[in-house]
């Protein structure tokens, strides 16, 4: 048997400028706290911040704020984030001189209500001033909570990602498919309360605790980096015999893991074995293996593993990471451009995004001097005015942009920085003339125009691509164009290919026509939902048949073309799709067509 | 134990229900009793896409074996098959506990279960966990580690699953007869138990079983089943691709495939070949073989790429074994071994008495394997507590009615 010598590693070795602050803001985050204090906290200090004064009494934490003692006299907000924030500016003394000293802040926050959306980005910015390390841990309302709030939630969470170093953000919605729907709310509400408290406890632990294969902060970073990213948490504890399968199991179960399935397209997986003294080698590398048969070859493993005497006889098993997709978000916020619009998640509008994309745009204008470009920049200036889509404005800002909104376009289909402005110089230099867009020599010239602005937005684009779920109607932002007679012949063209690459990013990966293949070459992976092709009605609800040009015209017929082809006696059965090819349809004429 | 067992095999093929009563003999050999078939409808691609046509099949198919083997049958084993059921290997690994030194039953369960646990679909549920081989403290492939001292255990498992609820509905079919269904086997394991013998399984061999509505594989290596699964297509596409090719009805493609048609470009006697019942118009025979050539190429093509990938296709000591109503096809062997680049064996017939020389048709080794499934189940009884309860239950059903 190999065991590890009983070491000193055990004890948690906190230098005294390395203090741990947990901070709830306002009922949902001293829930957390509470759950914390119950489950005996480590080192931390826990802080309570609220306005009402009766749930702050309530509140087991050890120091408390009362925020906006006078301008609601230890009421709560009703519901109002401007409220929330003059109450948190009301007490701004005293978070400063509570977060001072410290070297690392947690910051848990139910975002949707008043006290949470308005105080927390004030507290956060407060503590990013004094210069701790800041991670924030932030529920997203259910969404049955009305759009309001959902609003509220999405835009505070845009103001706290510019100050947190990580926020991590829990889906209300997704943590009630943890519950067992016929569970009482309180164990709905605790559960998740649970599942956040053991995220701070063993980013903590992770961070602090210092192991025989040590995880530091850039560890921690690089495993939750992504932008746009659901986290992915997992954690388990088992004791017995096989305490390490059942740790791993567990943790596995966690729901935001869903049995380790989501782990297969993390980039970087983050795992923390610890056990008391008698952890062994052998299961730690049992734990490994485990993990290892979750992720994809590619992905980075970050593992760490110490020794904890309070663990006694069990083990533990901690898996962090992220994946790219709609759900809970985690940003990273500091190595972003400064003002980088806040991560979009779970669909909702962002109101934020807009101006980036019109600054964007102004900056694209002082680049291209050229009349063409100026004539379309109109549409997109009235993009702010247009009434707010159901799902996502940005849906329509892509179809609106037009020919500048190409550019923004191929990016978030391409994910490829370099491709950014190339398609206007297309525009400029033979804007009557149809040309292939994706030429490798106008790359290069291009890829240094780029302004720091203009990379936020790509950013975004970037970042919207994977949780845009349905696809808008394009003749929505086909108005604005088509009205703009200055260079007809332009338009149509851009129009045509915008939308049909809009159109392209949906189908990517369903390979039912031929184009996905030839125009799209770095989408093989099959970003994003898939949507069935739309884009017909575009063309010919506008009028603009005449403007078509030929190869978009063949691409039409070709696809009409599809549905002849006959599968007999299978017609009506489960296609056998093998590689984009439907197997029923007789191999004779596929291979002779 | 009685002394010898009755089952009764049932297949709802694409093609055709086949139920096959066998008796179990105590010396292990197999008696067949009876065979009752009928037509199939209502089936898609092997599976059931029209309940009560189906039950109507089965029913007569019922009558007939039961009229044939003199048996009242109660229970059955149902094979399943379909393009939703996949498989994948997967290793298991416990320690063994300190103060025990010998490896028990329990840590062999243990291990399944271990070995078990990957993630498959939530819809989906397991159909066999088959183990491939054991190792103890890394010693390779340990046959049975049972006794044995060690304190690492590992275990390879194949592990075939399904949808849940599509092999339920198979299920569900059978009992509204009302038959009772004994166990589900994937239809090419339990193919393998008759067309391939223990030399085979050892040398390396891949099962191919190419059915009216899919062709199901099972491949061995060191006796152990390395990979298995189904693709969705099989005699009925090639019928229907010839019926849309030459616009001519399903019924004269068919005769048209089994009278003339062959799968190999080889050797073709080029002339035209009357349609029958179509006054005047011929196909040629050229054209009628690129038909069935493309298909079946694609179609073995398919299955052999991923095993060529993983390296299986080199370890097939023993072949390629064709079975399945669709294995009668002329030149199907020939077109199999140019892609998979191995050798194609003719199948025999394994040791049996009785009306044999039906089995030598390879259009009943999934009906006659399910009853060699049983019995070797009944052989393992003994050692799982669980299984015995259902032969406990299984004999006093059919202990009686002889």
């Amino acid at each position: 048997m190999i065991e590890y010598d009983e070491s000193v590693h055990g004890e948690l070795q906190l230098d005294s400028d390395l203090g741990v602050k947990v901070i709830g803001v306002g009922g949902a985050g001293a829930n957390v706290l509470d759950r914390m204090a119950l489950e005996g906290s480590d080192v931390a200090e826990l802080l309570a911040l609220n306005t009402d004064v009766r749930a702050l009494k309530n509140s087991v934490s050890s120091e408390k704020i009362q925020l906006g003692s006078t301008l609601l006299k230890g009421m709560g907000t009703g519901g109002d984030p401007a409220l929330g924030k003059q109450a948190a500016l009301e007490a701004v003394d005293g978070i400063r001189e509570a977060v001072r000293g410290a070297g690392m802040v947690f910051v848990c926050v139910g975002l949707g209500g008043g006290t949470g959306s308005g105080a927390a980005p004030e507290v956060c910015r407060i503590a990013k001033e004094e210069g701790v390390f800041l991670v924030v841990f932030a529920t997203l309302p259910f969404s049955f909570e009305g759009q309001r709030r959902m609003d509220q939630a999405s835009d505070s969470l845009t103001a706290i990602g510019r100050y947190a170093d990580a926020v991590i953000t829990f889906d209300n919605d997704r943590m009630g498919e943890l519950i067992v729907p016929k569970d009482g709310v309180t164990q709905a509400f605790a559960a998740a309360d649970k599942i956040i408290s053991q995220s701070i406890r063993a980013t903590m632990n992770i961070v602090f605790r210092p192991g025989i294969i040590h995880i530091g902060m850039d560890d921690l970073l690089s495993a939750i980096k992504s932008k746009d990213s659901r986290c992915l948490f997992g954690y388990g504890v088992s004791k017995g015999d096989n305490r390490s399968h059942e740790a791993v199991e567990q943790a596995m179960k966690c729901p935001l893991l869903d049995r380790g399935k989501l782990l297969s397209e993390a980039k970087a997986v983050l795992v923390q074995v610890s056990g008391g003294d008698n952890m062994t080698l052998f299961e730690v590398q049992m734990v490994m293996e485990e993990v290892s048969k979750h992720v994809g070859s590619e992905t980075q493993i970050l593992f760490g593993t110490g020794t904890d005497k309070r663990l006694g006889s069990a083990l533990s098993v901690t898996i962090i990471s992220s994946v790219a997709g709609p759900g809970a978000t985690m940003v990273k916020g500091r190595e972003e451009p400064a003002d980088e619009p806040a991560p979009v998640s779970l669909g909702m509008p962002q109101a934020e995004v807009v101006m980036p994309i019109a600054a964007a745009s102004a900056s694209v204008k002082l680049q291209e001097p050229k009349p063409e470009v100026l004539a379309e920049v109109p549409p997109v200036m009235e993009v702010p005015e247009l009434p707010a889509g159901e799902d996502s404005e940005l849906d329509d800002l892509e179809d609106m942009t037009g020919p500048i909104g190409e550019g923004l376009v191929d990016e978030s289909v391409e994910e490829d920085e370099t491709l950014v402005f190339e398609p206007l110089d297309d525009e400029e230099e033979e804007v009557p003339a149809y040309s292939p867009v994706f030429e490798a020599e106008e790359e290069d010239e291009v890829s240094d125009d780029r302004n720091p602005i203009a990379r936020a937005v790509e950013d975004s684009q970037v970042a919207d691509t994977g949780s845009i779920a349905p696809i808008q109607p394009l003749d929505l932002g086909l108005a604005p164009v088509s009205g703009d007679s200055s260079s007809e012949a332009g338009h149509v063209e851009a129009v045509t290919e915008a939308s049909q690459k809009i159109t392209l990013t949906r189908v990517v990966g369903s390979g039912n026509t031929g184009r996905i293949k030839t125009r799209s070459p770095g989408d093989g992976e099959g970003r994003g939902p898939v949507m069935p092709p739309t884009k017909p009605p575009v063309i010919s609800g506008e009028g603009l048949e005449e403007d078509i040009p030929d190869d978009v015209r063949q691409q039409q017929e070709l696809l009409q073309l599809e549905p002849v082809v006959s599968k007999g006696r299978f017609a009506k059965t489960d296609p056998t799709i093998v590689d984009g090819e439907d197997l029923d349809v007789p191999t004779f004429l596929r291979k002779n067509r | 134990m009685a002394s010898s067992n009755i089952y009764v095999g049932l297949e709802i093929g694409t093609s055709k229900v086949c139920l096959v009563v066998g008796e179990v003999r105590s010396d292990g050999a197999i008696k067949i009793l009876g065979v009752g078939q009928h037509p199939s409808a209502g089936v898609r691609k092997g599976e059931v896409v029209d309940s009560e046509t189906v039950q109507t099949c089965l029913h007569d198919a019922l009558s007939r074996a039961e009229e044939r083997s003199e048996v009242e049958i109660n229970t059955v084993f149902l094979a399943v098959t379909g393009s939703h059921i996949e498989s994948l290997n997967n290793r298991g690994t416990i320690r063994v506990a300190d103060e025990q030194m010998e490896i028990t039953p329990e840590d062999l369960e243990e291990v399944k279960k271990i070995a078990r646990d990957v993630p498959i679909p939530k819809e989906n549920g397991y159909v066999h966990s088959i183990i491939q081989h054991y190792y103890v403290d890394g010693q390779e492939k340990v046959l049975n580690p049972l006794g044995m001292v060690g304190q690492k255990l590992e275990a390879d498992y194949h592990i075939i699953h399904g949808t849940k609820t599509r092999i339920q509905n198979a299920i569900k079919c059978v009992r509204e007869v009302p038959l009772e269904v004994e166990d589900i086997v994937f239809a090419p394991v339990a193919a393998a138990q008759v067309v391939l013998n223990r030399e085979a399984k050892n040398e390396g061999a891949l099962l191919l079983d190419i059915g009216g509505g899919t062709t199901d594989y099972i491949c061995f290596v060191d006796g152990a089943v390395v990979a298995s699964g189904c693709v969705a297509i099989g005699g009925d596409h090639i019928t229907n691709d010839i019926a849309l090719v030459l616009k001519i009805p399903l019924s004269r493609a068919e005769k048209l495939k089994v009278a003339h048609g062959s799968a190999s470009l080889k050797n073709i006697a080029h002339g035209e070949i009357p349609i029958e019942g179509e006054s005047g118009k011929t196909v040629e025979q050229e054209l009628l073989n690129q038909i069935m050539n493309a298909r079946a190429t694609e179609l073995l093509s398919v299955i052999a790429e991923p095993l060529r990938n993983q390296g299986i296709l080199d370890k097939l000591g023993k072949g390629i074994f064709l079975t399945g109503g669709s294995s009668l096809m002329k030149g199907i062997g020939e077109v199999t071994s140019d892609i998979f680049g191995v050798p194609v064996q003719e199948s025999g017939s394994a040791s049996m008495s009785g009306p044999s020389a039906l089995f030598e048709n390879p259009q009943y080794a999934t009906p006659v394997g399910l009853i060699r499934y049983a019995q070797l189940l009944d052989e393992q009884r003994p050692k799982k507590g669980k299984l015995s309860k259902l032969g406990q239950r299984f004999e006093k059903i059919l202990g009686g009615k002889r």
